[in-house]
């Protein structure tokens, strides 16, 4: 056995010891550092609110059948202001209780985001990756591919996208998943360029440790917190540019949807009916404003350049 | 590298970056299936479907049918507008300056805002002043644009009957001519102040709404870029020969933070074209953006395609301009990498 191997036969269990209890000491650090940052606390609460919301919506309100993310209609209670028995923040021109739409379009909201923000990081985490660990020709020709993506504004190509699709929910989503890798690729790419550089990196390859193993072990999680600060921006992100879509019509009529629901609502406010779009477009900001404080407090607390060290 | 090869590097990837939205916005139109369901309709035969086919090339392979569709977009020649029942060349041009003077507007309004709100958040970094000035960049960034255009609707449109829908009081509009097309340039041509008031107060509503959204990603550079600036050695000896702190920062600190934040105001660009789409849909701005969600709820391919082409022009354009611009003004950018 060579001296290099014989080290590394003695080592990998006290090794991964000690980084495990580094790095349940980070997460300790960064739980409390996020604690007292003001705006990761603002943006977390409003966050856990909102993912409590759509985790007890079918206990807050009863689910509509057969279809629970179905508006239900009251066609005797018509453009009922807020306040009226049953109906506590009104209901729209069909008769849809606003309160349903609001609560049930929470779990839309976070249906879409998740599935959204799941593909896209995995795309773009792999696309990036490719890029920049192998380099060369991949690199070149994978970052032209991003650069083309990015050069249409994202709204615009996702709306182009799901029109050319159809009005439906799952349009809106296919639509958005097309759009919003490209950032992570690009993120994780220059990333990874970077950490590539580092002494570790090239001691495991010393060692003898396969690509894939130095990529998976060194590189990938020394390269991925800025893809979790984009990815908990993008939760909100998601959400603001779905409901505009479906603010401009591209849902299916009557989902429990707060764009849909902004949509309904727009033509009663010429007539003093504010309550819908108020109440609805609220709930997309209230959102959006969660992950967006969340994200840009967590970007502070997990930069290396923060006063920590 | 030199900043001449590097201006010259990017002239040259434009064309090609341009190609490659060009297939993009191609394979948009095949996304749904062949286009050609727009022209067909229940009674017809085979016979005549097959003609109608050959008649707009759709029989052909798919490259060629792109190249005769580059070809024609090279010509000028965009295709039929469903919407406007009008060929999309035709048309393009008053919507695109109905457009760039609401954007332009509206990205006077997100600079100044958020130049203002950078520099008042840099300069009181970790004060309660920071914190309140972040929080109301981050709402621009998270509010919903088309919620945000309603609210101030509800308030102004409504509420006070203040401000106005459109582009123009009809009468107005009619009594000055229009070489340009864009209604304040028009106005001070013809030296009749009212009429540019009267564009002004139309522009007014839509342009804040959209440039609110813009400011956070401006206002977040400038403020970054600002305390780093403060803590640079010529600030210390600005202080040492005793200016005012109010001095250091408009004189020294500011002008130097403004470099960074120039390269954001042309990705915040992006920002506003996209905010063009709901804001002139709520505002009932004859522009592009109201043009393209027409399109978008009839399904109008030529329409779209035309939009989504101009649109990444614009910005890919736009973004050139400001990253040659900053490249020549600050030569560490290019010569540091």
């Amino acid at each position: 056995m060579s001296r290099v191997e014989h080290l590394g036969a003695a080592w990998p269990a006290a090794g991964r010891l000690r980084a495990l209890a580094t790095r349940t000491r980070r997460l300790g650090e960064i739980a409390r550092e996020s604690l007292r940052n003001p705006t990761t606390l603002v943006g977390g609460v409003i966050v856990l609110l909102l993912m409590l919301m759509a985790a007890f919506a079918p206990l807050l309100i009863e689910p509509n059948q057969p279809n629970a993310y179905q508006m239900p209609r009251d066609f005797s209670a018509v453009n009922v202001a807020p306040g009226t028995d049953g109906h506590v923040l009104g209901t729209t021109p069909t008769g849809g209780d606003v309160l349903y739409g609001i609560v049930w379009g929470s779990r839309t909201s976070l249906r879409l985001s998740l599935i959204v923000v799941a593909i896209t990081v995995v795309m773009g985490v792999a696309v990036g990756s490719v890029a920049g660990f192998i380099g060369g020709r991949w690199d070149e020709v994978l970052m032209r591919l991003v650069d083309i993506f990015l050069s249409v504004p994202e709204l615009i190509f996702a709306l182009a996208i799901a029109a050319m699709l159809g009005p439906a929910f799952g349009n809106i989503i296919l639509a958005l998943a097309v759009v919003f890798w490209v950032k992570y690729a690009r993120i994780i790419r220059g990333q990874i360029i970077h950490v590539k550089q580092n002494e570790y990196v090239d001691a495991a390859r010393v060692m003898g440790d396969k690509s894939w193993r130095i990529f998976f072990k060194d590189v990938l999680p020394n390269s991925i917190t800025p893809v979790v600060v984009q990815a908990t921006v993008d939760m909100g992100h998601v959400v603001l540019i779905g409901a505009t879509l479906s603010f401009i019509g591209l849902a299916e009529a009557g989902l429990a949807e707060w764009g849909n629901l902004v949509s309904e609502g727009q033509s009663g406010i010429i007539a003093g009916r504010w309550w819908v779009a108020t109440f609805a477009g609220a709930m997309v900001f209230l959102w959006s404003l969660g992950f967006n404080l969340l994200g840009d407090g967590l970007r502070d607390v997990l930069d290396p350049k923060s006063e920590r060290r | 590298m030199q900043v001449r090869e590097y201006i010259v590097r990017r002239l040259l990837t434009l064309p090609l970056l341009m190609l490659g939205v060009s297939l993009l916005v191609f394979g948009l139109s095949r996304v749904g299936g062949s286009p050609i369901g727009i022209y067909i309709e229940h009674e017809m035969t085979p016979a005549e479907v097959a003609q109608i086919e050959e008649r707009f090339g759709l029989d052909e392979s798919l490259p060629e049918q792109y190249i005769a569709w580059l070809g024609g977009v090279v010509r000028g020649d965009l295709g039929w507008s469903g919407v406007s029942a009008a060929p999309v060349s035709s048309i393009l041009l008053p919507k695109f300056t109905a457009t760039m003077e609401l954007a332009m507007l509206a990205a006077l309004v997100a600079v100044a805002l958020g130049v203002a709100m950078g520099t008042f958040g840099g300069a009181r970094r970790n004060r309660l002043g920071d914190h309140v000035t972040r929080v109301v960049a981050i709402s621009g960034a998270s509010i919903p644009i088309f919620w945000f255009g309603l609210l101030l609707l509800i308030v102004f449109y409504l509420g006070f009957g203040w401000a106005p829908l459109g582009r123009a009081d009809p009468t107005i509009y009619a009594r000055i001519s229009h070489p340009t097309g864009l209604y304040t340039v028009d106005s001070l041509l013809n030296l009749d102040l009212r009429a540019f008031f009267d564009a002004l107060w139309h522009l007014a509503l839509p342009a804040i709404t959209m440039g609110y959204g813009s400011t956070a990603i401006i206002a977040r550079m400038m403020r970054s870029s600002l305390v780093e600036e403060l803590g640079e050695d010529y600030v210390d000896a600005a202080r040492a020969k005793g200016l005012p702190e109010r001095l250091v920062i408009r004189r020294h600190a500011r002008r130097n933070a403004l470099m960074p934040t120039m390269t954001v105001i042309g990705l915040s660009w992006g920002f506003l074209l996209q905010g063009t789409v709901v804001v002139e849909l709520i505002f009932n701005w004859p522009g592009l953006g109201r043009w393209m969600t027409d399109a978008v709820l009839q399904g109008d391919q030529a329409t779209i395609m035309s939009y989504v082409l101009v649109t990444s022009v614009i910005f890919l354009g736009v973004n050139l301009v400001v990253d040659v611009a900053y490249a020549y003004l600050d030569r560490r950018v290019v010569l540091g990498q």
